[in-house]
C-alpha cells in the first residue's frame, strides 16, 4: 500500500529529526519544535499535531523516555531523553535517509 | 531485587488513567504558553499571541485524544511487563529458595503430591463412572421401564411391552432386550456367550451406527426371518481377530446357522450388561399378547421436552388400564420409569462421591501440613521480609511473592502428583471389582488435568494465604529487632492451633468412616450364608435347544440325572447335585406362590425364588432342614407333587403354623386345575445374593416334577454343585469336565468357581470400598500426626528461651513436658469434638454401605477417638521430651 508507505516515510523522517534533536540532550516538546525550526531556518515547520503523537509513539516504543522536570523559566515541563534503543534507531534512520537521499540525488543530479 | 513500585501508578488504577490525561493536558498547556511568550517577545499583544499560539497548534482536542490513547496503551503495556517481570522474578527467587532448603521442599512437595494424586485418581474414576455422558446422542432422554411390584422393580412381559409401546405418548421409542446364554460353535469346541435378543429399534433408538456392516431391520425382527446377528466389538476381536471380512459369514448359535451382518463399536453397551452379540428377538403373535413371564429389559427414549415426571404419570395411567383389562396377570403390578444413568450407575455414584470427599479430606490435611511448614519457614524468614518491607516493598507485593511461592510448590506437587495419579488409576482399575460400571474406562484425560491444576491453585491458596497474610502483617520493627521471636510467635501459635484442630477433626471424620466400614466388614464375614461353602465347586451347564419338543423335559431331566450319578461315582467327589440356580450364582427366576385356601389370584401370590433340585441337594449343600425332610428319589414324576420351602417363605405363607402338609399352587396349572404341591420340609434361609443382600422367600421342587415350561424359563441351563472329599474344591475341576464330556462332549461347561471364591466375590465391592476408605483414613491419620508433631517440635524450638528461663527458675523437665503435652493436646481435644460432630453428619452418606452397624455407632466413635488421641499424644511426646535435654544455660544463650 503506497499511501501507508509514504506516511511511514514521513513518520520516519520526523522520528529521525526528533531523535537527532534529542541526541544533544533532554528537551521538552516546545524546545524540540523550536530547535527544528531554528536549525532549518524554518524550512521545516514541525506541526504540533504531528510532533506530540510522534513523541508519545516513540515513548511507547521505548526509543525515548519522559520525565517531569523544571524548565529554564522555572515551569514544570515534560523532558524527553534518548534511550539506548532510541540511539540505535537514530543510527538506522540516518543511514536509511542517507541511502534514500543519495538515490534521489543520483536521479535528480544534472548529468555531467 | 524486584523493582520497587512507582507508588500508586503500578496498581494500574483509575488514578493513573487520570494521570496520563493530566500529563497530556499539562504538556500541551506548557507548549502553548511557551509559544505565547515567544510571540509576545516578537512584539505581539498578549491576547493575540495566545490566540496565535493556539491556532498554530492546530486541532488541540484531536491531538490531545491521540496522545492520551497512545499514552494509555503504553501504560497498560508497562503494567503487564512489570507484572510479568515480577512474576518471573518471584518464580526464579522461589526456585532458588526451595533448592536452598531441599528437606523442606521434598517434604512439602511429596505431602502435597500424595494428596493431589489420590484426589485426581478418584476424581478420574468419578468422571468416568458418574460424570462422563453416555456415548449416545441426547442420553438424558433415555429411560428404563420396569414392571413395578410391591417387593421391587423387575422385568417386563412381552404382552406388557407391546401394550406400553402402543399406549404411550411420551416415549418416542421403546425397545426390549432379553439376555440369554447361547452356545456358539467355533472350531468344534462349544463356547458359551451372552446374547441379547433385541427389538430392531434398539440401534436407531440409541442412535449408534455399526462400525462394520449393518444392523438388523424390522423385517428381520420377525419369526422365521431372524437368522442374523450383530457382534460386539469385543466378541469380534476375540473370535474373529477383528477381521474386516466378517460381514456375511455364518456361524452356529445354539446349533443353528446365523449370518453375521454387522459389528457394533466398542462403546456400545446399551444396558451395561456386556453382552457379546445382538440377535432379533422376533416376538411371535402369541408372545405379543402374553402378559405373564417377566423377562424383558425395556429401555425407551422420551420425546423431546417430555419430563420423567410426566412420562411416569402417563405410564401410571397405562398400568391402571392394563390392570383393568388383564386382571389375571396385571392386577397388582405397576410401571416404573427410571432415569437411564441412575439405573446403570446406581449407588456407585454415592459411593464414589463419598470417596472423593474422603480423598479431598486427605488433601486438606496435606495442605494443613504444608501451611504449617510454610509458617515455620515464614517465622525464620520474618527478618528478610521485614527488611524488604522496610525498603519499600508494599504489603501486596510481599503477599504476592509468598503466594507465588505457594503456587510454585503446588505446581511442582501437581507434576509429581499427576505421575502418581497415573499409577494410582492403574492400581485402582486392577484392584476394583469388574462389576463397577465404566470404571475400566478411567483415564487421566484433559478434564482430570484441569481438575489437578485447579486443585493446585486451590491448595496453594489454602496453605499459602494464611502464612502470607501473617508474614505481611508482621510488625516490621519488632521483627527487625528480635528476629521474629516474641510477639509474632504467640499469634502464630493460635494459627497453628487452628491448623491442628482442623487436621484432627478431618482425620477423625475419615477414621470414623473407615471404622464403620471395618465393623461392617467384620459383620459381613460372620454372616452365615446359609450353607457350607467348604470344598464346594459349582458350574453351569447348558443343553442345546430340544429337537423334539414333546420329550424336551424328560430328555433334559435324564441328561442331568445321568450327570449327577456319573459325578457321584468319580473319585474325590463326596456329593454332587443339580439345581436350576445355586446361591451366589446366576440363573433362576421367581414365581408367585398361592397357599391353599386363598383365592387363586395374583393378588394373593407370594413372590418366591424357584429352585429345581435333584434329590439330596439340600442336605448336600448342608442347608439345615428345620422341619420335615429333603427332596428324595421317591419324589418322581407321577407321584405326589412336593415342595420344600425356605423359612422366610414358611413365615410369610403360614405365620405361626406348621407348614408341613399344607398345599400351595405355583408355576403351572390354572384356577380349575391348581396342580397342588404339598410342603414336605422347611429349609433354613440361604443368602442367595451374598451376605449384603436381603433374605427372600425361596422354594425347592424336584427336577423330576418340574413343570414343562420351567425348562424354557431356565433356558435348559443348570448348575452342578459338587463337594470335594478333600475339601480342595479347585482340584475337582478336571474331574467335573471329564464327567460332562463322558455324557456329551458338546455340552459347554462355564462359570466354574468354588463357592468360597463366589462368596468372596459377592463381598468384593464392599471390601474394595472398605480398603480405599481405610487407606485414606490411615493416610489422613499419619498426616495429621505429622502435622501435630511438627507443630510441637517447632513450638519447642521456638520456646527454648522461655523453657530455659522456667527451668532456671526451678521447673523440672517433667513439669515442662507436662506443660508442652497439655498445650499440644488442647487443640487435639477441640479437634476431636469438632470431628465427632462432623462425623455424625458425614457418616449418613455411608448408610447404604453399612451392614450390622448404625451410622452413629458409639463404639466406633469412641474407639476412633481413642486411637486418634493416642497417636496425637505420641506425636506430641516425641518432640516434647527433647525439652528435658535442654540445658537452662544453653537455652538462655540461644
Amino acid at each position: 500500500m503506497p499511501a501507508t508507505e509514504t506516511k511511514d516515510r514521513l513518520h520516519g523522517t520526523l522520528d529521525a529529526l526528533v531523535l537527532k534533536t534529542l541526541s544533544w540532550g533532554p528537551r521538552h516538546g516546545y524546545a524540540i519544535a523550536r530547535w527544528l525550526e531554528d536549525t532549518t531556518q524554518n524550512a521545516i515547520q514541525v506541526e504540533e499535531g504531528s510532533l506530540y503523537p510522534a513523541l508519545y509513539r516513540m515513548e511507547r516504543k521505548g526509543w525515548i523516555e519522559a520525565e517531569w522536570g523544571m524548565s529554564e523559566l522555572g515551569r514544570k515541563a515534560k523532558f524527553y531523553t534518548l534511550t539506548a534503543r532510541g540511539r540505535k534507531q537514530l543510527k538506522a534512520e540516518s543511514a536509511e535517509w542517507a541511502e534514500f537521499a543519495r538515490a534521489v540525488s543520483t536521479v535528480l543530479a544534472p548529468s555531467s | 531485587m524486584p523493582r520497587l513500585g512507582r507508588g500508586g501508578r503500578q496498581l494500574g488504577s483509575p488514578l493513573w488513567k487520570a494521570s496520563v490525561e493530566n500529563e497530556v493536558d499539562a504538556e500541551f498547556e506548557f507548549h502553548v504558553e511557551m509559544r505565547t511568550r515567544e510571540y509576545i517577545a516578537r512584539g505581539m499583544d498578549p491576547s493575540a499571541a495566545r490566540a496565535a499560539a493556539v491556532a498554530k497548534f492546530g486541532d488541540i482536542a484531536g491531538v490531545n485524544a491521540e496522545c492520551r490513547s497512545i499514552g494509555n496503551q503504553r501504560e497498560r503495556k508497562m503494567v503487564t511487563t512489570e507484572y510479568l517481570g515480577e512474576l518471573a522474578h518471584d518464580v526464579r527467587f522461589t526456585l532458588r529458595q526451595l533448592l536452598k532448603a531441599p528437606g523442606f521442599t521434598i517434604v512439602a512437595v511429596v505431602t502435597l503430591a500424595l494428596g493431589v494424586s489420590a484426589t485426581t485418581a478418584i476424581f478420574s474414576a468419578v468422571e468416568s463412572v458418574v460424570l462422563r455422558p453416555f456415548p449416545y446422542p441426547r442420553p438424558n432422554e433415555l429411560v428404563f421401564a420396569f414392571t413395578h411390584w410391591k417387593f421391587g422393580d423387575g422385568g417386563v412381559s412381552v404382552g406388557d411391552y407391546a401394550e406400553w409401546q402402543r399406549r404411550s405418548n411420551s416415549l418416542a421409542q421403546l425397545s426390549a432386550f432379553q439376555f440369554k446364554g447361547v452356545t456358539i460353535a467355533a472350531d468344534g469346541s462349544p463356547d458359551r456367550v451372552t446374547a441379547a435378543y433385541a427389538t430392531a429399534n434398539v440401534f436407531p433408538m440409541y442412535g449408534v451406527n455399526p462400525q462394520l456392516g449393518r444392523v438388523f431391520t424390522t423385517d428381520e425382527d420377525q419369526p422365521g426371518h431372524d437368522g442374523v446377528v450383530v457382534l460386539s466389538d469385543g466378541f469380534w476381536r476375540r473370535n474373529f481377530a477383528g477381521s474386516a471380512h466378517i460381514v456375511g459369514r455364518t456361524m452356529t448359535m445354539n446349533g443353528r446357522p446365523v449370518t453375521i451382518i454387522g459389528v457394533m463399536p466398542a462403546s456400545f453397551d446399551p444396558t451395561d450388561s456386556h453382552e457379546d452379540l445382538w440377535a432379533p428377538i422376533a416376538f411371535t403373535p402369541a408372545q405379543l399378547v402374553f402378559h405373564d413371564e417377566h423377562y424383558l429389559t425395556v429401555v425407551g427414549r422420551l420425546k423431546p421436552g417430555v419430563t420423567m415426571g410426566s412420562a411416569q404419570r402417563e405410564m401410571d395411567l397405562v398400568a391402571k388400564q392394563l390392570s383393568a383389562e388383564f386382571p389375571a396377570t396385571n392386577k397388582v403390578s405397576g410401571i416404573r420409569i427410571q432415569d437411564f444413568s441412575a439405573a446403570v450407575i446406581g449407588d456407585y455414584r454415592a459411593r464414589l462421591l463419598v470417596l472423593l470427599g474422603a480423598v479431598m479430606c486427605v488433601l486438606l490435611i496435606a495442605c494443613g501440613n504444608v501451611a504449617n511448614l510454610l509458617l515455620a519457614r515464614g517465622a525464620a524468614r520474618s527478618k528478610e521480609l521485614a527488611i524488604r518491607t522496610a525498603i519499600g516493598a508494599g504489603r501486596g507485593r510481599i503477599v504476592r511473592q509468598l503466594l507465588t511461592e505457594s503456587l510454585v510448590l503446588a505446581v511442582l506437587a501437581t507434576i509429581v502428583g499427576l505421575a502418581l495419579a497415573w499409577l494410582c488409576i492403574h492400581v485402582l482399575i486392577g484392584a476394583a471389582p469388574a462389576s463397577i460400571p465404566r470404571l475400566a474406562a478411567t483415564r487421566l484425560d484433559g478434564v482430570a488435568l484441569l481438575f489437578a491444576l485447579a486443585l493446585a491453585v486451590f491448595s496453594a491458596i489454602v496453605f499459602g494465604l494464611v502464612p502470607a497474610v501473617r508474614a505481611a502483617r508482621g510488625d516490621v520493627q519488632g521483627a527487625l529487632r528480635d528476629g521474629g521471636r516474641s510477639s509474632i510467635a504467640s499469634a502464630r501459635d493460635r494459627v497453628r492451633a487452628v491448623l491442628v484442630i482442623a487436621e484432627v477433626s478431618i482425620a477423625l471424620t475419615l477414621l470414623v468412616g473407615a471404622g464403620l466400614l471395618i465393623r461392617s466388614a467384620i459383620f459381613l464375614n460372620h454372616v452365615n450364608p446359609g450353607f457350607d461353602v467348604r470344598g464346594l465347586l459349582s458350574m453351569r451347564i447348558a443343553l442345546r435347544p430340544a429337537s423334539d419338543s414333546a420329550n424336551a423335559a424328560t430328555e433334559a431331566e435324564q441328561i442331568f440325572t445321568r450327570l449327577a450319578t456319573e459325578l457321584r461315582a468319580r473319585p474325590g467327589v463326596e456329593a454332587a447335585a443339580i439345581t436350576s440356580s445355586a446361591p451366589l450364582g446366576g440363573g433362576g427366576g421367581s414365581n408367585g406362590i398361592v397357599p391353599e385356601g386363598k383365592e387363586q389370584s395374583i393378588a394373593n401370590a407370594i413372590d418366591a425364588r424357584l429352585r429345581m433340585v435333584s434329590p439330596g441337594y439340600i442336605s448336600m449343600m448342608r442347608i439345615p432342614i428345620l422341619r420335615g425332610r429333603d427332596i428324595n428319589e421317591q419324589d418322581a414324576r407321577g407321584n405326589v407333587r412336593v415342595m420344600v420351602v425356605s423359612e422366610a417363605l414358611a413365615n410369610a405363607a403360614w405365620p405361626n403354623q406348621d407348614p408341613i402338609g399344607k398345599r400351595v399352587s405355583c408355576c403351572e396349572g390354572s384356577p380349575d386345575d391348581p396342580r397342588w404341591k404339598t410342603i414336605v420340609g422347611v429349609a433354613a434361609d440361604v443368602r442367595t445374593g451374598g451376605p449384603t443382600q436381603e433374605i427372600r422367600p425361596e422354594f425347592y421342587i424336584p427336577i423330576a416334577q418340574a413343570p414343562s415350561d420351567a425348562w424354557r424359563w431356565i433356558n435348559r441351563t443348570m448348575t452342578v454343585v459338587v463337594r470335594a472329599t478333600s475339601g480342595d474344591a479347585v482340584s475337582l475341576t478336571p474331574t467335573v469336565r471329564a464327567a460332562v464330556k463322558s455324557i456329551d462332549p458338546s455340552l459347554p461347561v462355564y462359570s466354574i468357581a468354588t463357592m468360597s471364591d463366589r462368596l468372596a466375590q459377592s463381598l468384593a465391592e464392599s471390601r474394595f470400598h472398605l480398603e480405599l476408605l481405610v487407606a485414606l483414613g490411615g493416610v489422613g491419620l499419619l498426616l495429621a500426626a505429622a502435622g501435630i508433631y511438627s507443630v510441637i517440635a517447632y513450638f519447642v524450638t521456638l520456646r527454648r528461651h522461655e523453657i530455659g528461663v522456667r527451668m532456671a527458675l526451678g521447673a523440672t523437665a517433667g513439669d515442662v513436658v507436662r506443660l508442652m503435652t497439655w498445650q499440644g493436646l488442647r487443640p487435639v481435644f477441640v479437634g476431636a469434638v469438632l470431628g465427632v460432630i462432623a462425623a455424625v453428619w458425614a457418616t449418613r452418606l455411608l448408610r447404604g454401605s453399612l451392614y450390622g452397624v448404625t451410622a452413629n455407632d458409639p463404639a466406633t466413635f469412641a474407639a476412633v477417638t481413642v486411637v486418634l488421641v493416642i497417636v496425637s499424644l505420641a506425636a506430641i511426646l516425641v518432640p516434647a521430651r527433647r525439652v528435658a535435654s535442654v540445658e537452662p544455660t544453653t537455652a538462655l544463650h540461644g
